[in-house]
């Protein structure tokens, strides 16, 4: 399943990389902010699941979020959010802007595979 | 400074550390600092505002800050260098969150502005707030060698 990870921390990258290998997603491309993550998601129609922290600079995980509901291209793609952001304006924020799932950090691998695992199904994956 | 506002920490700092880390973490008795100068030698820092304003840090010893990027990351690293840096970071972070969360539930809404990452003993820092600095000092355990981190913490 090709993935795009989205984070401006290079080790939370390694972090949730090292997950997704555990549930044999192995084919992922990096980001380190939203800008960055569209621009590869533009050019490269592919993609099949989305993991994306909130709080980056030049384009923060929401504004991301928003950007790729709004292209055909790119709006079925399963999108998670996973962030320190845990306020309740915060997910909601992100639900009516069409998150598929939402996991806080810190983070288990059990939840994030779980969280996967509900996003896909819930974009119909 | 309302000693209500310890317990967020308390609480953010045990949670990343037992969920992440999969480290156990002790508090000493918390005090008031004296100095303006980062209590470790690798500290997070991060502002906030809203509801309140203030900042807080969070300052590991070297060998601290290497078991904590082992236990997070899976990895050795010899010394304090980016991938170091970055981890402390984004651990400043995720607990910055938590401790919103909880801060939250005493009816206060805050947001967070983006970590930075001070590498050096004693290094002063300017608290943005004119009351005084809350110091939790911590220890933890990681194969039978001791740990220690401090979490400073100030807002208005």
């Amino acid at each position: 399943m090709k993935t795009l990870v989205v984070d401006d921390f290079a080790t939370m990258r390694k972090i949730v990389k090292n997950v997704l290998r555990q549930i044999d997603i192995t084919n992922v491309t990096e980001a380190e902010n939203g800008k960055q993550a569209i621009e590869i998601l533009r050019a490269d129609p592919a993609y099949e699941l989305i993991v994306s922290d909130w709080i980056m600079p030049e384009m923060t995980g929401i504004e991301f979020l928003k950007a790729c509901k709004e292209d055909e291209n790119i709006r079925k793609v399963p999108f998670v959010m996973v962030t320190a952001e845990a306020q309740k304006d915060s997910v909601l924020e992100a639900i009516k802007a069409g998150v598929d799932n939402y996991i806080v950090k810190p983070f288990t691998p059990d939840n994030l595979q779980k969280a996967i695992e509900k996003a896909k199904a819930k974009a119909g994956k | 400074m309302d000693a209500a506002f310890v317990n967020p920490y308390l609480v953010a700092v045990q949670n990343v550390f037992t969920t992440m880390l999969g480290i156990q973490i002790s508090m000493g008795k918390p005090g008031l600092k004296s100095d303006k100068l980062t209590s470790g030698e690798v500290t997070g820092v991060m502002g906030f505002a809203g509801d309140k304003k203030g900042m807080f840090s969070i300052s590991f010893t070297k060998e601290s800050t290497l078991q904590v990027y082992k236990s997070m990351i899976g990895e050795e690293a010899q010394g304090v260098g980016p991938e170091v840096v970055d981890c402390i970071g984004e651990l400043t972070n995720i607990i910055s969150g938590q401790a919103r969360v909880q801060i939250e539930k005493l009816g206060y809404k805050l947001s967070a502005a983006l970590p930075t990452v001070i590498v050096g003993e004693k290094v002063e820092m300017s608290f943005i707030t004119k009351v005084p600095v809350v110091n939790l000092p911590f220890t933890f355990q990681v194969n039978g060698t001791q740990g220690q981190f401090y979490l400073d913490f100030s807002f208005e």
